[in-house]
């Protein structure tokens, strides 16, 4: 560690290692001092001079975000001084602002909003003049740019130029006609280029998925962890009306710093699937009956434990840590020789550039780990072929795409969100809850096991997976005495 | 057991009712004869000393524009503001891209008819309106559901008096 240097900001000593700059050593006493083009994953731009504070013994208002922190500095954040320049600063970056907060996607998480609201003019100056105008653009698949609300913090350039590393945006034109332009025949589709979306303090650049949906204020957050793929990002799902929304990055500076792939960020639909098992199914006679879970789960509970043989799991590595754990325990009380598989689909690693370690990877399911971990293995086409002659086939969360039927000539046990044809002659029928709708914890390709919240209520009678298996653990006629009798 | 029931003896002046009635009737034809001042309601609303106040808040009216449109751009800030919890707005997009209510209903049972949608309303599309006779066959239809509420007639509150806008 460097030495650390000793500044007054505001009243508070502070000690932070040399080469901070105030804006950050501000953070570590609780002041965040406002800024626009300035944020820590992105190069030091000190282009919105809204960072402005008083410096004691500095001719001018210096710019938080590009002022290394000296000994002995006094930092003065809430002076008349520092006010003055901020004011300003809004003033200026109001004039061509248009009065469209009403209909803005933004509303609610503007800086802009949020900083005018807090130390701004209450009346703009400059009503005698038309605004510029200029229609919205389309950057990209997911992003659009009203350049009419853009304050020019250049944050998506530098996002795309240091970050991204394939640089695609640029400051067009000069003066008051500079506007974010896109570098002639290319497009703003970089797997990551969503996060500009984020990274912009003003609603200049949109998600064309979340334009005109639901007004941020309406949304309730859930800390989750991504599915998409065995990065294990954090996220946070936001949902309204018990519907997720939208999807935005959660910090994590051991995971995915600020940023989430476009895949991950879009990928959420699935979560509201309306074709959902609502109730458990037995099979009497020819027909599945849909029952109480307590008669579900003996029924349950009597194939695991009757019948000969081993049993094959078939599992999901989108399955959380606790429903793979139990899976295994169950399997383990049917007997010696029960073994389960999975698979994982795959698709081509995207690498965000700028960041060490983080990349939308090859195995597109989050648990892959996790599911070694409870003793699943990779052998997924011998796993189908022991299948079909064992005596119990366990499937949980699986959607047994593109195998042969039936799956076995054994008893199935199916637990899963939704039931596929391949799934309809299973004796058992047991409706699951999915990522958005239990707590959990996955594990991701480095080994750390993540835990995410519940997000939405399960559909109909869904329970957690891990619930389920666990009440069939317990409902297990005698395992102890089957396993003496054996004996 | 018989129940026994005590009589207090009083002169006939005091017992008799027939002076009360003539008191009483002496009334009666006395306001046969003065002015009236009852109001014929339903056929008479509103009289010249006697009408409703302009800053009356009753149930609802959606403003239109030329086009014969809503006002409304599903800004949201109505239901924030609502302290009854009363309007359900989900946004929409139209074909021009523009923001506009895929739904917008008011409970008029659950509002307190405060008047705050009208006064955060940053495009005057809600009002309050000067009216209250609702009556209905069902309670489900004081559910005012968009169209409902742009086909409202009467005129809306004024909020505040315009010669007198900061209420001094």
């Amino acid at each position: 560690m460097s030495d650390l240097v000793k500044l007054t900001i505001e009243g508070h000593e502070v000690e932070a290692p040399a080469g901070t700059s105030i804006l950050e050593a501000a953070k570590l006493v609780g002041i965040l001092i406002p800024h626009y083009c300035y944020h820590p994953a992105l190069p030091v731009a000190g282009s919105c001079r809204m960072c402005l504070v008083e410096v004691e013994k500095s001719p001018k208002p210096q710019p938080a975000c590009a002022t290394p922190i000296t000994p002995g500095m006094v930092v003065r954040v809430a002076s008349d001084v520092a006010r003055a320049a901020r004011r300003a600063v809004l003033e200026f970056l109001l004039i061509n602002h248009p009065l469209d907060c009403p209909i803005c996607d933004q509303a609610g998480e503007c800086e802009l909003q949020d900083y005018t609201h807090e130390e701004g003019r209450a009346a703009g100056r400059y009503a005698d003049y038309p605004k510029r105008y200029n229609p919205v653009e389309d950057f990209g698949p997911d992003v659009l740019y009203v350049p009419n609300r853009c304050i020019l913090c250049t944050r998506c350039v530098r996002f795309m130029e240091n970050v991204a590393q394939e640089p695609t945006l640029n400051v067009s034109e000069r003066g008051d006609r500079a506007r974010i332009g896109v570098f002639p025949g290319a497009a703003l589709d970089h797997p990551w280029a969503g996060n500009v979306v984020d990274l912009c303090p003003v609603g200049s650049l949109l998600s064309k998925d979340f334009l005109n949906k639901a007004r941020v204020w309406d949304l309730d957050k859930t800390a989750s962890v991504c599915g998409g793929c065995t990065q294990g990002c954090n996220i946070t799902l936001e949902t309204r009306d018990n519907a997720v929304v939208r999807v935005k990055p959660r910090p994590n500076m051991a995971v995915n710093r600020w940023f989430i792939c476009d895949e991950g960020r879009l990928g959420y639909a699935w979560l509201n699937r309306a074709d959902r098992i609502e109730a458990p199914l037995v099979r009497e006679g020819g027909r599945l009956v849909p029952v109480e879970w307590e008669v579900a789960l003996a029924r349950a509970a009597e194939l695991v434990g009757a019948g000969d043989g081993p049993a094959v799991g078939l599992v999901s590595p989108g399955a959380s840590c606790e429903a793979l754990e139990a899976a295994a325990r169950v399997l383990a009380a049917r007997g010696e020789g029960s073994a389960g598989a999975f698979r994982v689909r795959q698709g081509p690693e995207r690498p965000l550039a700028g960041v060490p370690d983080l990349a939308l990877r090859a195995e597109r399911a989050p648990n892959v780990a996790g599911a070694l971990a409870a003793g699943f293995g990779r052998d997924w086409d011998a796993a189908v072929a022991r299948a079909r002659a064992a005596g119990l086939v366990l499937v949980l969360d699986e959607s047994l795409a593109g195998l042969a039927e039936p799956v076995t000539d054994g008893a199935l046990l199916y637990i899963g969100t939704v039931l596929p044809e391949t799934a309809r002659g299973a004796v058992v029928i047991l409706p699951c809850t999915n990522v958005a709708e239990e707590e959990g914890s996955f594990v991701n390709l480095r080994g750390l096991r993540q835990r995410y919240a519940q997000a939405r209520t399960p559909p109909g009678m869904a329970r957690p997976a891990a619930w389920i298996l666990d009440a069939i653990l317990a409902a297990l006629p005698a395992r102890a005495a089957r396993a003496g009798g054996r004996a | 057991m018989a129940i026994t029931v005590k009589t207090m003896p009083r002169p006939e002046t005091e017992s008799s009712y027939v002076r009360a009635t003539l008191k009483g009737m002496a009334l009666t034809f006395r306001h046969l004869l003065a002015p009236k001042w009852t109001m014929q309601y339903p056929e008479q609303t509103s009289a010249p000393d006697w009408k409703l106040s302009p800053r009356w808040r009753g149930t609802h009216r959606m403003a239109v524009d030329e086009a014969g449109k809503a006002k409304c751009v599903a800004c949201g800030l109505c239901p924030q503001v609502c302290p009854a919890n009363c309007i359900k707005l989900i946004p929409g997009e139209d074909e021009k891209g523009n923001r506009y209510p895929l739904v917008y209903e008011i409970d008029e049972f659950r509002c307190v008819f405060c008047g705050y949608c009208q006064e955060v309303c940053p495009e005057e599309a809600i009002h309050v309106g000067v009216h209250y006779e609702n009556a209905e066959y069902s309670r489900d239809a004081f559910v005012y559901d968009l169209e409902r509420l742009m086909r409202q007639p009467h005129p809306v509150s004024t909020l505040w008096d315009p010669s007198d806008p900061k209420g001094e």
